[in-house]
């Protein structure tokens, strides 16, 4: 069988793709202006920590939820972006947006040669190997002195960058761009062939390979799309703190956020990752303010293991039962 | 999106409501002078972060037992960054934005205060750093100071106070060794021993760096042991010194000279675990109740903070950053008195034109902002028997080799494997 006698997508795809950038889109305009009404830099920064999850939660479910591919090594992808980003600003002094760009390829060419791994790893294998592939990625930054080893590296950021009323906007505008692509990147995976293709593997993959789903080919396209959004995540990380080392951009909190949000929220759907990031995120950042932050990896903890516990299918299956 | 990040808003605000409903006391006062910041109080940066953050609460009631500054009660605002640098950036916009305080002052260590930087620049605050090392070079803020012995020139200066008990050794030494684990501050030691050695006639007969996460240090002291080096410099983070000094013990070591920049042996929970083990290491320090170091009003604070600290279960002595958390705020207080107002402009300008007295004696900021004289101390643990930490309230455990304005005593030599 080939790739052509995939089922078809149920659901009217030009239309619903429409409605979502254009729903999304608004939904963004509006988020910018009750942001700007609410009028205090602290929106801007919290809201740029809540959708930084948002797009690697959406980057790792492309892999992870979609092809049951379970990526430990969230931290390595996103530090990779975060470090492509300070590489171009070393050496050609670019922004964030060109780091940006240069994030995409140098991850995704890295979620590439991972693809390649799971040719002989499989299940917990592989996540060992992209746990592995962090740390050794680790060691390669702390001793690489052209971006500060374990120094750290500093960026020098604009104050303003004009239209936008001060940095802190700009680069929360910025992120929110980057979620609504991942997110409609991961809903236009989900919808596609290359998205069942993916569902069919993680139901069986010998099977899938038996019927005639190029398992290969698609695995390697979800690796380098979930690396590349990884990356991109992490990319404008540097110019948002203004300073990066490695134990700040390998932080053990992206890899256990990055699989314990699209858990909960439902994973191997598009809208599951939005909502554990949001979910997550927002408690984490609240938690912080407030109670103590101490309890915020404890509180991510229990929510994983609640909703393992109780609702293996998260937030979106549990609904969806009802 | 829109209505979770609302009710996370929200939440947030709700919290402090209760908050300032719990504490009548914060609640009460209409106009306080509010003072913000971030500090680490849990992740690796923990224990220094707590026991900092309690000594800037006792400036804090001793400032406001005495009227307040500018007439106005002090009132600290603080969170936890978890010693993670993506939280600090969020943190201090809240602080500045949300929370509107007067003053923000740094978290601790450079690997927080850097992270701060952009929003702090960005906002024009005048801003008070506590332990970082060389976090202005590139920016060059012309608001920030520092509060750190280190100086402008770490790299010219740090070693040099361990270098120069060199001197005190009856025989010349001939060899050094070096040790550094890959961090910040370590790396910026070995490079400065690096560069000062061969000024003090030292041939660097081994020179590496490990990673954070070694735990078995065993086969690299055998190799320094294999080397044969006369003066041993390690530069160490907290638990790796800990794991150096145990295999060195174990291994039956000894160099004329042994120590350098171990970050771990100036905490009092290691003083008790080590023991002995630390008798005759020359280490760099910040603080040592030694006679030449009594500045006016260190005592006092103390006495308060080695009452408190069991019950908030952070270091018992206080012989480290401790006091200079406390003048840190006081450098803000001494600023804040002589503005007479709340002015960034106007703070940033005081600060850089006068000189402080604190309890860690007077400090002057360069153009930078760093401590305009470096004051790296070197001292030496002596006579230490066993784990009791009472000895480290006293004179003569923690001797002042370096600089000679504070020396307080001798060296002994050579570090030897303990009986």
């Amino acid at each position: 069988m080939s790739a052509t006698t995939l089922p078809a997508p149920a659901m009217p795809t030009a239309r619903l793709h429409l409605s979502y950038w254009l729903g999304a889109g608004a939904l963004a305009v509006a988020l910018i202006l009750l942001l700007r009404l609410i009028g205090n830099e602290y929106g801007w920064y919290a809201g740029y920590f809540v959708l930084q999850y948002v797009v690697l939660a959406a980057a790792w479910n492309i892999l992870g939820g979609y092809a049951g591919y379970v990526n430990f090594g969230a931290a390595g992808f996103m530090a990779t972006g975060s470090y492509t980003t300070i590489v171009l600003y070393e050496a050609l002094g670019l922004g964030v947006i060109p780091g940006i760009l240069g994030a995409a390829v140098v991850a995704g060419l890295l979620g590439l040669g991972t693809g390649y791994l799971t040719l002989r790893l499989r299940g917990v294998y592989f996540s060992i190997a992209t746990l592995s592939l962090s740390v050794v990625l680790q060691t390669i930054v702390v001793n690489w002195d052209y971006v500060g080893g374990s120094r750290g590296a500093y960026i020098i950021r604009p104050m303003e960058v004009p239209p936008f009323a001060s940095y802190g906007e700009y680069i929360f505008v910025v992120m929110l761009v980057l979620a609504v692509i991942a997110v409609g990147i991961g809903r236009t995976v989900e919808f596609s062939r290359l998205g069942r293709g993916l569902q069919a593997i993680r139901d069986n993959e010998r099977a899938a390979e038996a019927v005639g789903v190029p398992t290969l080919r698609l695995k390697l396209i979800a690796t380098t799309l979930s690396g590349a959004l990884m990356g991109v995540a992490g990319a404008p990380l540097p110019f948002y703190a203004g300073y990066l080392n490695p134990e700040g951009a390998f932080n053990l909190a992206y890899a256990v956020n990055a699989i314990a949000m699209p858990l909960i929220g439902g994973a191997g759907t598009w809208l599951g990752p939005v909502i554990g990031a949001v979910l997550l995120a927002t408690l984490q950042q609240a938690a912080t303010v407030t109670i103590s932050s101490a309890l915020n990896l404890w509180i991510v903890g229990w929510m994983l293991v609640i909703f393992v516990a109780l609702f293996p299918r998260g937030i979106l299956g549990w609904f969806r039962r009802r | 999106m829109t209505e979770l990040t609302r009710r996370g808003l929200g939440r947030a605000a709700l919290a402090g409501a209760l908050t300032a409903s719990a504490f009548p006391a914060i609640a009460q006062d209409s106009n306080p002078i509010r003072i913000g910041y971030s500090m680490s109080l849990s992740g690796g940066l923990a224990a220094n972060g707590r026991s900092a953050l309690l000594a800037q609460r006792i400036w804090a009631e001793d400032v406001n037992a005495r009227g307040g500054l500018l007439g106005r009660p002090v009132q600290l605002v603080t969170y936890d960054d978890q010693s993670n640098p993506a939280n600090v950036p969020s943190l201090y916009t809240k602080l500045i934005d949300v929370d509107k305080v007067d003053i923000v002052t740094s978290p601790y260590a450079t690997a927080m205060i850097a992270p701060s930087m952009p929003v702090v620049m960005q906002r024009g605050m005048t801003y008070v750093s506590l332990f970082g090392a060389g976090v202005n070079e590139r920016l060059k803020y012309n608001r920030y100071f520092s509060m750190n012995v280190t100086g402008d020139d770490i790299k010219g200066t740090y070693a040099r106070g361990f270098l120069e008990c060199t001197k005190m050794l009856p025989n010349p030494p001939r060899t050094i060794s070096i040790l550094a684990v890959d961090n910040d501050f370590a790396q910026r030691a070995a490079e400065s021993v690096r560069t000062l050695a061969r000024e003090y006639g030292l041939r660097i007969v081994y020179d590496r760096s490990y990673p954070p996460s070694t735990v078995d240090f065993t086969p690299t002291v055998r190799a320094i042991q294999a080397a044969r080096p006369d003066v041993v410099f390690f530069a160490s983070y907290p638990p790796d010194s800990n794991g150096i000094l145990r295999a060195v013990s174990e291994l039956r070591m000894t160099a004329a000279l042994f120590g350098g920049g171990m970050i771990g042996p100036q905490i009092a929970a290691v003083q008790a675990q080590l023991g002995p083990i630390l008798n005759n290491l020359v280490n760099w320090d910040v603080y040592s109740p030694e006679p030449t170091m009594k500045f006016p009003g260190v005592d006092a604070f103390q006495e308060k903070y080695r009452a408190r600290a069991p019950q908030e279960q952070t270091d018992v002595l206080g012989n480290y950053l401790q006091p200079y958390a406390y003048a840190q705020m006081q450098v803000v207080e001494q600023a804040l008195a002589r503005t007479g107002k709340v002015d960034q402009a106007a703070l940033a300008e005081d600060m850089r034109a006068n000189s402080f007295g604190t309890i860690v004696g007077d400090i002057r900021f360069s153009a930078l902002g760093e401590w305009a004289k470096e004051r790296n101390l070197f001292v030496q643990f002596q006579n230490i028997t066993d784990g009791d930490l009472e000895k480290y309230r006293k004179p003569g455990t923690k001797v002042i080799l370096y600089p000679p304005e504070l020396k307080s005593g001798s060296l002994k030599t050579p570090y030897g494997a303990p009986a």
